[in-house]
């Protein structure tokens, strides 16, 4: 057998169309293109500072929740619930280390950590019953859902109050999450955690979604699954399993954004499930599913990091950055649709 | 005896209700190892209710069911796959993003766990077994979604059979392949009922069964009419199992006589598709269409209606027609019966209505775009009495109706906006035998108002008795132009596939 047919990209992007190659490719060059550019008029860009701990650290927890989302994609589905989703469990994550810090930071932090993910597995859980057993469509469900759980986040916290941990050295024990350095290359070429997380995160997914026949049932429910359930294919739980796991990556950012601010809102991230939604499809798992992955979503989300980041020193303001995000996507998914024409001719 | 032994599957009593309305009465069917049994009768008699029960699509149905000597009772299609029973749908289920092997081996993947490392390698080797068990002509690393219809046919037959089913059933397989792509398929369906494996053939084209079938049985109504042997029955006996009663001639007699020319097609071309298209056609002409699946035929009537881009011009009644476009040849007075009435025909979930007066919408309009409902209602009334819509229910939802009472609401919006010229793609596509009747009479109906009729099918016969010039396409190439009474089936075939092959 030769290296290459085993070679993943899973089920069936590896050979299937050479001008997905091509966007692909595409984008990386408009990556590189932009990057190029950035040096050239701003000689910081290259720099370790900007680079890691700017772009790359504060890329990390929403680029963490869309591995998750490119699961839920793949396999056709939608999930607009995640940023309500991380606002619970981060409200969650304070009352609970809050309520625990008498047991000593270790017992607060471990047990408020488990309940969270469980708390993300759980609103997950609710989205995928729903969607995969009842049958109901995922733009509806998720759209309650993220009414919902915001309003459960503002429960919460009594109308929406900031809350933090009131102890102060279990704060700053938490903070390690998003504070902590590992260095790579000596002192001075560190990473910071959010991004071994995220390495870990995308490490996991991408042996799941490439290796796994779990990974090769999401194809192949994405591709036709009317037939995937034909063949006996388990479509009810491996739907409902994405969105279990989207759930359970929106409580590690829940985590790493907590950790950042010490401070959980009721009322944030609000509207970062489309910039999530935006950087699965821009880096080329389209709506509807069926092809796509993480080396894909990872290029999406770097894109559109590295755009914001080339605006903010450029101190452009927010308005014109959201304006050229959404050109961005717009274009990006034009030359996709106008590519895939060319190619059926 | 020996023809009990073989029995695979016993199917006694079936029983199965649509809310309320019975849509299999009673239903005994059988079939043995190593036979190929047809299952015929008219759309709605219950043919593909019929596979669903024995697929698992309903958990409802009431009945007996012996397969492989057991008594089963099955509800889900995972347990109808388990048993050995493989249904090949006329809408094929293959992925179209994954390759060939892996399409082969879904549902069977090698791992210890789901969440344990997939064994890739068993997925080539399997599948590669099986293709060349089948002695197909499949590469198990080609993505799906580059093969044409009838290889990812085999690709499912390549599938079903890697499961060691004992029991595969075709769901009007032929529907939409070209004459050469049936040859082949019949000889894999032969060689697979050689190799013992029992097999249910469900079909409308009554002239291929003798080809392929050993046993027919024929449903009317939910019910069993009868099972034969092929060789003792002729095909109009089964006809008339099917219908009730006699069929009659089913082709109208030629009464339309052409007139002034109304379109002209001029040098119309698209790279990679077809070239230098040039023809004419009359009002009260019927002009047949004739070439292989792929051959170009249905781009080149899409061209002309717009749907697909090509250069060229277009003439109607001597002004070219600048930009095409539906709308545009709507206002003109250009109709067109797509090929794939699902998708293209009707709106589905909409009433049979709205499916008929959607074309004619703006002209039903009164001041600031009011519509009547009463007006609407009367007009779909009268189209739907003129065509003879079964039932004629302005109510229902399109997709409730059988699939040729649909295509007649399809034609019906066309007569309603006052098409002067009506383009048929495949008109009798997965429809019943007596219901094609009707349409061909319809057509030649159309035809002897002065209305211009294009008529584009893989029947070739549906052609050869209809037409009154032909058109042969090969290779997206008009080769040849002949006239429609001094020729048959056969000889139209030899055109089609060209002369060395004929």
């Amino acid at each position: 057998m030769s290296k290459d047919a085993n070679k993943p990209g899973a089920g069936g992007t590896r050979k299937t169309l050479s001008f997905k190659k091509l966007q692909q490719a595409s984008i990386l060059i408009l990556l590189a293109v932009l990057c190029a550019f950035a040096s050239f008029r701003s000689p910081t860009f290259f720099s370790w500072t900007n680079l890691v701990d700017n772009l790359l650290t504060n890329a990390a927890a929403l680029g963490i929740i869309a591995i998750g989302m490119t699961f839920v994609m793949i396999a056709g589905g939608f999930d607009l619930s995640v940023a309500s989703n991380t606002a619970v469990c981060s409200v969650v994550l304070v009352l609970t280390m809050d309520g625990l810090s008498s047991y000593g930071t270790v017992v607060a932090i471990s047990a408020a950590l488990l309940l969270t993910a469980m708390v993300g597995i759980g609103l997950g859980a609710i989205n995928g019953v729903l969607i995969a057993r009842v049958g109901v469509n995922p733009f509806v469900v998720t759209l309650s859902t993220m009414l919902v759980f915001r309003g459960i986040a503002l429960i919460l916290t009594r109308g929406g109050q900031a809350k933090q941990v009131a102890d102060i050295a279990l704060r700053n024990k938490f903070s390690w999450i998003y504070d902590a350095q590992i260095p790579i290359f000596g002192q001075s070429y560190q990473i910071s955690m959010p991004i071994v997380i995220f390495l870990l995160v995308f490490g996991i997914g991408t042996y799941l979604l490439r290796f796994t026949r779990f990974g090769h049932y999401i194809f192949a429910i994405g591709g036709n699954e009317e037939a995937a359930w034909l063949a006996g294919v388990n479509t009810h739980r491996i739907k409902m399993i994405t969105y279990v796991l989207c759930g359970l990556t929106c409580a590690i950012a829940a985590a790493i954004f907590l950790a950042m601010t010490a401070t959980a809102q009721a009322e944030s991230h609000m509207g970062k499930e489309l910039d999530v939604i935006a950087s699965v499809i821009v880096g080329g798992t389209p709506l509807g599913g069926g092809s796509g992955g993480l080396t894909a979503t990872l290029t999406g989300v770097l894109l559109l990091r590295v755009i914001d980041n080339l605006l903010t020193q450029f101190s452009v303001g927010a308005e014109y950055r959201k304006v050229v995000t959404g050109l961005i996507i717009v274009i990006v998914v034009t030359v996709d649709v106008l590519a895939k024409k060319r190619s059926r001719k | 005896m020996s023809e009990n032994d073989s029995e695979i599957l016993c199917m006694q009593d079936i029983v199965k209700e649509f809310s309320g309305t019975r849509v299999l009465d009673l239903v005994d069917f059988d079939v043995h190892s190593g036979e190929v049994h047809a299952l015929i009768g008219e759309n709605g008699a219950g043919k593909s209710t019929l596979m669903n029960v024995l697929a698992g699509r309903f958990d409802d149905y009431r009945g007996r069911i012996r397969f492989d000597g057991r008594d089963v009772r099955i509800c889900n299609p995972r347990q109808g796959r388990d048993m050995g029973i493989a249904v090949i749908y006329q809408e094929l289920s293959v992925l179209p993003n994954f390759t060939v092997a892996e399409n082969i081996m879904l549902g069977d993947e090698k791992a210890r766990h789901w969440i344990r490392k997939m064994d890739r390698a068993s997925i080539s080797a399997g599948a590669s077994r099986a293709i060349e068990y089948l002695r197909f002509d499949l590469d198990p690393d080609e993505p799906v979604s580059r093969l044409s219809k009838a290889r990812q046919c085999l690709v499912e037959i390549a599938g079903a059979v890697r499961r060691n089913v004992k029991l595969l059933v075709f769901d009007e397989p032929t529907a939409s392949l070209g004459s050469e792509d049936i040859d082949k398929l019949f000889q894999v369906i032969k060689d697979l009922r050689d190799k013992g494996l029992a097999i249910v053939y469900i079909s409308h084209r009554l002239g291929e069964l003798p080809l392929i079938a050993d046993r027919v049985t024929v449903l009317r109504d939910g019910k069993v009419v009868g099972t034969k042997n092929i060789s003792e029955c002729e095909i109009s006996d089964l006809t008339r199992m099917m219908l009730g009663h006699d069929l009659g001639e089913i082709f109208p007699e030629k009464k339309n006589h052409p007139g002034k020319t109304i379109l002209k097609i001029n040098s119309l071309s698209s790279p990679g598709v077809f070239e230098n298209i040039s023809f004419e056609l009359h009002e009260g002409e019927i002009l047949g269409i004739a070439g292989l699946v792929g051959s170009g035929r249905t781009e080149i009537v899409r061209a002309i209606f717009g749907t697909a881009k090509a250069c060229g011009e277009v003439e109607f009644r001597g002004k070219p027609i600048p930009v095409r476009s539906p709308h545009q040849c709507r206002s003109l007075g250009i109709g067109m019966v797509p090929e794939n009435r699902k998708l293209e025909g009707n709106i589905t979930g909409r009433p049979v209505c709205e499916n008929l007066n959607i074309s004619i919408l703006e002209r039903l309009a009164g001041a600031f775009g009011f519509q009547s409902p009463r007006r609407l209602v009367n007009r779909a009334q009268c189209m739907i009495e003129r065509m003879s819509v079964d039932p004629p229910d302005l109510k229902m939802e399109i997709q409730s109706l059988s699939g040729g009472n649909q295509q007649k609401v399809v034609v019906g919006r066309w007569l309603a906006a006052d098409s002067n010229v009506i383009i048929f793609d495949e008109p009798t596509q997965g429809i019943d035998v007596g219901t094609k009747a009707q349409m061909y009479r319809l057509i030649m109906d159309l035809a002897c108002e002065g209305k211009a009729i294009i008529l584009i099918s893989s029947e070739l016969i549906e052609i050869s008795k209809l037409a009154d010039r032909i058109l042969i396409i090969r290779n997206g190439r008009l080769v040849r132009e002949m006239p429609g009474t001094e020729t048959n089936e056969d000889e139209l075939f030899a055109e089609c596939a060209g002369k060395d092959k004929g």
